[in-house]
C-alpha cells in the first residue's frame, strides 16, 4: 500500500470512537473464531471491513477475488449482532456526544451561520433553538455560581479608597517585595519578579536610543535599592583578618585598600568562599568603611551585594566572622488599628507627626489639622520578613556584629556625565535651624544635631564640597570612589513647577572656586567630609518616622501667602542624611574612557519617592534592570549574576535563563522554530563551561603528548576528543580567571604588536608569546576560562551564546582581501533527531489513541519506541552532548554571554568567555597579523563573523 | 619657593619613583568645557574627511558666521589642517585667528601592589591645545 493511502487511511480513522476495538486481522486470523471472520467478510459486499491491507477501494486483485471465493453459505443472527453490538453502541454514543466547544451553532455548517447567533437565539434555526437555550441558560448559571465563590468585590470606589488600597498592596507584595518606586515604575515599565523583588525591566515606551544617549551625554537614573546592605561592626584588625579570608590580593585592592579603608572612597572586590581562591567565587560585591571616629576602634562596613549573591554571601560572613548568635529584635506590641497590616511591619511606627491623630468618628470632615495617619501604613523595608526574623548576629569571641541593612535603605544611581548637575541642582544642603528650634526639646535629629558646634563646621565643609560640585563639568572629571557625606533639605521643596533639564553651570566659578575645584579633581573628597549621619541607625529611624506626608507638605503649601513660593521657614522633618557615592565608569580599555560615570544617591529608607520625583523633574531618564545591564556591557564591566558563570549565583542564573529560553523556544510552532542541530549549534539556551574547559584540557594534554612523540603532525586532526575520558580523571571545577597578573598576561598576548596606543615601554615586561611560556601559563590555569571582550571587524550583530571559533588558516587570508562579502561558513548539518523526534511524537499520540501503532502492519512498529530519551524537542540537541569543541568545522573555543551592536563603539561587540587552553592554542597558531582574530557565529546563522578579541584589564 | 614649583618637582620625583611595574597609569580624560553648536573638538579616531566635512557644513547650512576648531595634543596639526583646508575651499572667503593654550591633564597613579602602604596617586602634567577660530569677516 502506498503511503498516501497510509495517510488517508490514518485520516479517516482518526475521528473513530475511543471505545471501538476493530478486529485486527491478524488477531482474528490467529483467533479460534473462524466464524465471526468470515461473518466480518461477507459482509464486505457492503462495507469494507477493517482490512488486511489496509483502506482499499475498489476491485483490488487479490482482495476483491477474496471476497467471491469465501462468500459464506450462512449467518449467525446472534454472533453477527454481538460482534457490531460495540461499534454500533460506540457509534451511537459519538452521535450524542457533543465534542469540543459546546456552542449549538457549531452545528450548522459555516454557510448558515449567522453573527451574535451566540446571544441570541432567535437567530439559530427552530430545531436548534431549544437546546441553545438550554445551554445558555445552563452557561448563565455557572457564571453567576463562579461569581458567587469569590469574595463580595467591593465597589470600585471603595476598592480605591486610600487604606483599603494600601492593604491591597501589602498583600500583594507578601511573595516578592516592592521597592519605594514600585508604583511610580508599574505605571510606566515592564515589571518583572526577580530575586524576590518585583523589578522594572524596561520601560514601556521606546527608549532605547534616548537612554542610551542619556546615559553618554546627561543623565540616566536607577533604582537599585534591591541591592542588600549587610553591615559589619567590630574592631579594625579583627574585620580585616576575618574578611582577608574571603579575598586575595592577586585579583586587585581588597577590603584593606588604604584608601578605601579611611572610608572616602568605595571599593569593589570579589570575594570567594573562606580561603578557598582561586576556586569557590562567590561574586562582586562593593563595600564602604565608615570614617573613623575619634576616640573609638570599632568601625563600621558596609557591604553591598545583589541580591542574588546575599544567600551565599551571609553565612560566609557569618561563618568568617564567627557570628552565630542571632540577636531576636524585641518584638514591641504596635498600637495600630484593627484592620491594620502593620503587624507584617519590621518594627513599630509611631505617627506621623505628634499632632496628627485620628478620630474614628468623623470618616469624611476630617478637620485639616488631623488628617494624617492612614488606616494601614505602607510597609517600609523588608516587609515580607516577620518582626521576629533575626536581622542581627554577634560573636562573643571575635566582637563583630553583623547586621542585615536589606531595604533599610535607598539607593539610586545616577549614570551619566551630568549626573553630578542634576544632584546639585535638585538638592540643597541643609538650612541651619534658628535658635528657637535649637532651644526646643524635640525628638528630631536635627535641632540635636545643630548644637554640636563641630557637627555644625563639619556639616559647612560638606555643603561647602557639595558647592564646589557644581563647578566640574563631567562627573568623570571626581575619582573614581569618591564619597561624599551630606545633609540636605527635602527636595520636595524645591520642586521645579515644570520639569527642566539639568546642565552644568561651569561659567559662574571664580578664582577662589576655581582651586577648590582643582582640588576636588585632584585629591577628592576631604577624609573628613564623608561622614555622615546616615550611618547611624538611630537618625535613619527617626528621619524616616518623621517624614512629612505629602499631603502635610501641600497643605502647608497651600497655606503660603504667595503660591508656588518655597515654605519657609523650612520644615524642621525636613532634613535628610544622604551619601552620595561615586561610580567610576568605564576604567579598562584604552577608548571611551569614563564613559559611564555617576553617582549613587544613599537615603534613609521611606523616602524614596520624595527624592525620586524631584529628580525625575530634572530632567534624567529612568531605566531598568535592562538598561543597567546595557550599561555594564558598554563600559566593558561584567555584570552580576550573567558574566559569573562559576559563581553559585550564576549558575542558578544560568539554569533559570536555560528554562525561561527553552519555554520560549518550544511555545513556537514546530515548523517555525529554528533547528539548532542543523546549525550545528550544541547549546543554544545554556553555556556548558565545564564540558568546554575539559575537553580543552584534554586536548592540549594530548597536543602536549603528540609533540613529544612526533613533532609533525597536523593539529586540525587531533582536535577530537573523547568525552568518555574525561570521566576517569578527577573532577576540578571550571574558574574564571580573575588574576591582575595572569589577565595582563593575557591581554598582552591577545593584542596585536603593531597597535597604536601601546608604547613600548608600558606592558613591555610580559614575556613574548612562544610555546614554553604558553605552557608554563596553562599549567597554572588549567581548568580556566578567561572574559574577553571581541569587537566585530566587518559587519553582523552577535547575539546571547553564540560560539567564538578559532579561525583557521584559510579564513585568515579571507581576511584579507577585505572584502565585507566574504567569510567563511558553516555546512549545514544532519539532523538524525528529527525523525526520531517526530516517530517518537506520534507514537506518543497513539498511545494515548485507541489504535496502536502496532496494530498496522503497514507503519514502522517493529522498531523501538524511543521513550529512552524523555525531553527531545524538536531542534535542540538531546542532552548527553557530543564533544562541543570538534562539532563544527571551527574549533570552538567558547560562548558570548552578552552581545549587542554597541552604539558607543558603532560595531557589534560581545561579551564572553574562553577556554584558556583554546585561546592560546589558537594565539600561538596564528601569524602575528593576525593575532587574536576569531570567528563569531550566532546560535541561529551559519556565517562566520571576524572579531578581534580583547582582554581589558 | 611657588606652589607651582613645588608641585612640578613632586611631579619629577613621582616620575623618578614611578615603576612601571609598580604602579598602573591611568589617565583622566581632559576637563571639558562647556559646548556651543559652533564648537568642533577635533580628535584623531574619527575620519579626517569627515571631521573636515562636519565644519563645512557647519559654515555652509548651520547659518553659522564662525566655527571654533580645538586641537589638544597630537590633534594639535589635524585642527591646524582642518583649519587650512577651509580657508582654502572658500576661495579666500574665510578667515583664520588661532590661538593656543596650555590644558592641564589628570593621571591616576594605582598601585599595583594593593597593600596598605601603596598609596593612588595623582598627577598633573600640561598639554599644549590650539584654537581656531575659522570666521567670515564683518563686511
Amino acid at each position: 500500500m502506498s503511503a498516501s493511502k497510509v495517510k488517508m487511511r490514518d485520516r479517516k480513522m482518526k475521528n473513530q470512537p475511543a471505545s471501538v476495538q476493530y478486529s485486527s486481522p491478524s488477531a482474528a486470523a490467529g483467533s479460534s473464531s473462524q466464524n465471526g471472520r468470515q461473518e466480518a467478510k461477507d459482509s464486505g459486499w457492503q462495507r469494507n471491513p477493517p482490512p488486511r491491507t489496509g483502506w482499499v477501494r475498489g476491485n483490488q486483485r487479490d482482495g476483491g477475488g477474496g471476497y467471491m471465493k469465501e462468500m459464506p453459505k450462512y449467518i449467525t443472527a446472534g454472533a453477527f449482532a454481538r460482534s457490531r453490538a460495540a461499534e454500533v453502541k460506540a457509534m451511537l454514543k459519538a452521535v450524542t456526544k457533543r465534542t469540543g466547544s459546546n456552542h449549538v451553532f457549531q452545528a450548522l455548517p459555516k454557510h448558515m451561520r449567522r453573527r451574535a447567533m451566540s446571544h441570541n437565539t432567535k437567530r439559530l434555526p427552530r430545531r436548534l433553538r431549544d437546546v441553545a437555550s438550554k445551554m445558555r441558560e445552563k452557561s448563565l448559571q455557572a457564571g453567576s455560581k463562579k461569581k458567587k465563590e469569590l469574595p463580595k468585590s467591593k465597589s470600585r470606589k471603595a476598592r480605591r479608597r486610600h487604606g483599603n488600597l494600601l492593604l491591597e498592596f501589602n498583600r500583594r507584595q507578601r511573595k516578592n517585595i516592592w521597592l519605594e518606586t514600585h508604583i511610580w515604575h508599574a505605571k510606566r515599565f515592564h515589571m518583572v519578579k526577580k530575586w524576590g523583588y518585583r523589578l522594572g525591566d524596561r520601560p514601556t515606551c521606546k527608549c532605547y536610543r534616548p537612554c542610551y544617549r542619556a546615559m553618554s551625554s546627561h543623565c540616566l537614573l536607577l533604582d537599585i535599592s534591591y541591592y542588600c546592605c549587610i553591615e559589619l561592626q567590630g574592631e579594625e584588625d579583627t574585620l580585616l583578618t576575618a574578611l582577608s579570608q574571603l579575598t586575595s590580593k592577586e585579583t586587585g585592592p581588597t577590603f584593606a585598600a588604604a584608601l578605601c579603608l579611611s572610608g572616602c572612597r568605595q571599593g569593589s572586590v570579589t570575594v570567594y568562599r573562606a580561603g578557598q581562591y582561586p576556586s569557590h567565587p562567590l561574586g562582586p560585591v562593593t563595600f564602604l568603611w565608615r570614617p573613623r571616629a575619634e576616640g573609638s576602634a570599632s568601625r563600621q562596613l558596609w557591604i553591598w551585594a545583589h541580591p542574588a549573591l546575599k544567600q551565599d554571601l551571609l553565612p560566609e560572613l557569618q561563618r568568617v566572622c564567627e557570628c552565630f548568635e542571632a540577636v531576636v529584635p524585641p518584638v514591641i506590641p504596635v498600637a495600630t488599628p484593627a484592620e491594620s497590616a502593620s503587624t507584617l511591619e519590621s518594627e513599630p511606627k509611631p505617627e506621623v507627626s505628634p499632632k496628627a491623630k485620628v478620630t474614628p468618628g468623623g470618616k469624611r470632615k476630617r478637620s485639616r489639622v488631623d488628617a494624617g495617619g492612614p488606616p494601614a501604613k505602607k510597609i517600609l523595608g523588608d516587609g515580607t520578613r516577620s518582626p521576629d526574623t533575626p536581622v542581627t548576629w554577634k560573636s562573643s569571641s571575635t566582637g563583630i556584629v553583623i547586621n542585615d541593612l536589606t531595604m533599610e535603605m535607598v539607593r539610586y544611581r545616577l549614570v551619566g556625565p551630568q549626573s553630578h548637575s542634576v544632584l546639585t541642582e535638585s538638592l540643597e544642603a541643609a538650612t541651619d535651624c534658628d535658635e528657637a528650634g535649637q532651644s526646643q526639646a524635640s525628638s528630631l535629629w536635627w535641632p540635636q544635631h545643630c548644637r554640636d558646634e563641630r557637627k555644625m563646621n563639619l556639616h559647612q565643609q560638606q555643603a561647602e564640597v557639595f558647592k564646589t560640585l557644581k563647578g566640574i563639568y563631567s562627573s568623570g572629571e571626581v575619582p573614581p570612589g569618591t564619597v561624599l557625606g551630606l545633609t540636605v533639605d527635602d527636595p520636595r521643596l524645591t520642586l521645579p513647577a515644570k520639569k527642566v533639564k539639568a546642565m552644568p553651570s561651569v561659567n559662574q566659578s571664580q578664582e577662589a572656586d576655581e582651586e577648590k575645584r582643582r582640588q576636588l579633581m585632584l585629591r577628592g573628597v576631604p577624609q573628613l567630609c564623608s561622614q555622615s549621619c546616615l550611618w547611624e541607625q538611630s537618625v535613619r529611624d527617626n528621619v524616616t518616622e518623621n517624614k512629612i506626608s505629602e499631603q502635610e507638605l501641600n497643605r502647608m503649601r497651600s497655606e503660603l501667602l504667595i503660591p508656588g513660593s518655597r515654605l519657609s521657614p523650612t520644615p524642621l522633618q525636613g532634613r535628610i542624611p544622604i551619601l552620595l557615592v561615586h561610580q567610576p565608569g568605564k576604567q579598562v580599555g584604552n577608548d571611551m574612557s569614563s564613559w559611564g560615570a555617576g553617582w549613587d544617591l544613599l537615603l534613609p529608607k521611606g523616602w524614596g519617592m520624595a527624592f525620586w520625583v524631584p529628580l525625575v523633574y530634572r530632567g534624567v531618564r529612568i531605566a531598568g534592570l535592562h538598561m543597567s545591564l546595557k550599561r555594564s556591557q558598554n563600559q566593558g564591566a561584567p555584570h552580576f549574576p550573567h558574566d559569573y558563570p562559576d559563581c553559585p549565583a550564576g549558575v542558578r542564573f544560568q539554569e533559570e535563563q536555560e528554562a525561561e529560553l527553552l519555554d520560549k523556544f518550544k511555545r513556537r510552532p514546530p515548523a517555525k522554530r529554528t533547528n539548532y542541530i542543523k546549525h550545528g549549534c550544541l547549546a543554544p539556551f545554556r553555556c556548558p563551561w565545564q564540558q568546554l574547559v575539559e575537553e580543552w584540557e584534554l586536548l592540549t594534554r594530548q597536543r602536549g603528548d603528540g609533540l613529544a612523540r612526533s613533532t609533525t603532525k597536523p593539529k586540525e586532526e587531533e582536535m577530537t576528543p573523547q568525552p568518555d575520558h574525561t570521566g576517569t580523571k578527577p573532577q576540578s571545577v571550571f574558574t574564571v580567571i580573575r588574576s591582575r597578573k595572569s589577565l595582563r598576561l593575557l591581554s598582552a598576548w591577545c593584542r596585536l604588536p603593531t597597535s597604536r596606543g601601546q608604547r613600548p615601554g608600558r606592558g613591555g615586561g610580559a614575556p613574548p608569546l612562544q610555546q614554553s611560556a604558553a605552557d608554563a601559563f596553562l599549567a597554572s590555569h588549567r581548568m580556566s576560562v578567561a572574559w574577553v571582550r571581541l569587537s566585530l571587524l566587518s559587519k553582523g550583530k552577535p547575539e546571547l551564546h553564540a560560539m567564538v571559533c578559532a579561525p583557521t588558516p584559510e579564513d585568515l587570508k579571507l581576511l584579507g582581501k577585505r572584502d565585507a562579502g566574504t567569510c567563511p561558513q558553516e555546512p549545514p548539518h544532519r539532523d538524525d533527531f528529527k525523525s526520531k523526534t517526530k516517530r517518537r511524537k506520534k507514537g506518543s499520540k497513539k498511545g494515548a489513541g485507541p489504535l496502536q501503532s502496532s496494530d498496522y502492519p503497514g507503519t514502522e512498529a517493529s522498531e523501538p519506541f524511543v521513550y529512552a530519551e524523555p525531553d527531545l524537542v524538536l531542534g535542540v540537541w538531546p542532552d548527553p552532548l557530543p564533544s562541543i569543541t570538534s562539532h563544527c568545522s571551527r574549533v570552538t573555543l567558547g560562548w558570548i554571554t552578552e552581545g549587542d551592536f554597541s552604539l558607543s563603539a558603532g560595531c557589534g561587540e560581545a561579551l564572553g568567555f574562553v577556554s584558556v587552553g583554546g585561546l592560546l592554542n589558537t594565539l600561538l597558531s596564528q601569524p602575528e597579523e593576525h593575532r587574536g582574530k576569531v570567528l563569531l557565529r550566532n546560535p541561529s546563522s551559519l556565517h562566520y563573523r571576524f572579531a578581534q578579541i580583547n582582554i581589558e584589564v | 619657593m611657588g606652589k607651582k614649583q613645588e608641585l612640578r618637582i613632586k611631579n619629577w620625583l613621582i616620575s623618578f619613583i614611578m615603576d612601571p611595574v609598580e604602579y598602573t597609569l591611568r589617565k583622566r580624560l581632559p576637563r571639558k568645557l562647556p559646548k556651543r553648536r559652533n564648537d568642533v573638538y577635533v580628535n584623531m579616531k574619527t575620519d579626517f574627511r569627515a571631521q573636515l566635512a562636519r565644519c563645512q557644513k557647519l559654515l555652509d547650512g548651520g547659518g553659522h558666521r564662525e566655527i571654533c576648531v580645538h586641537g589638544l595634543g597630537l590633534a594639535i596639526n589635524r585642527a591646524i589642517n582642518i583649519a587650512l583646508q577651509l580657508q582654502a575651499g572658500s576661495q579666500g572667503a574665510l578667515q583664520l585667528a588661532a590661538n593656543t593654550s596650555t590644558v592641564e591633564l589628570v593621571d591616576d597613579l594605582e598601585p599595583e601592589d594593593p597593600d596598605e602602604s601603596g598609596e593612588p596617586m595623582t598627577r598633573t602634567r600640561n598639554n599644549s591645545a590650539i584654537h581656531i577660530k575659522v570666521f567670515y569677516p564683518e563686511p
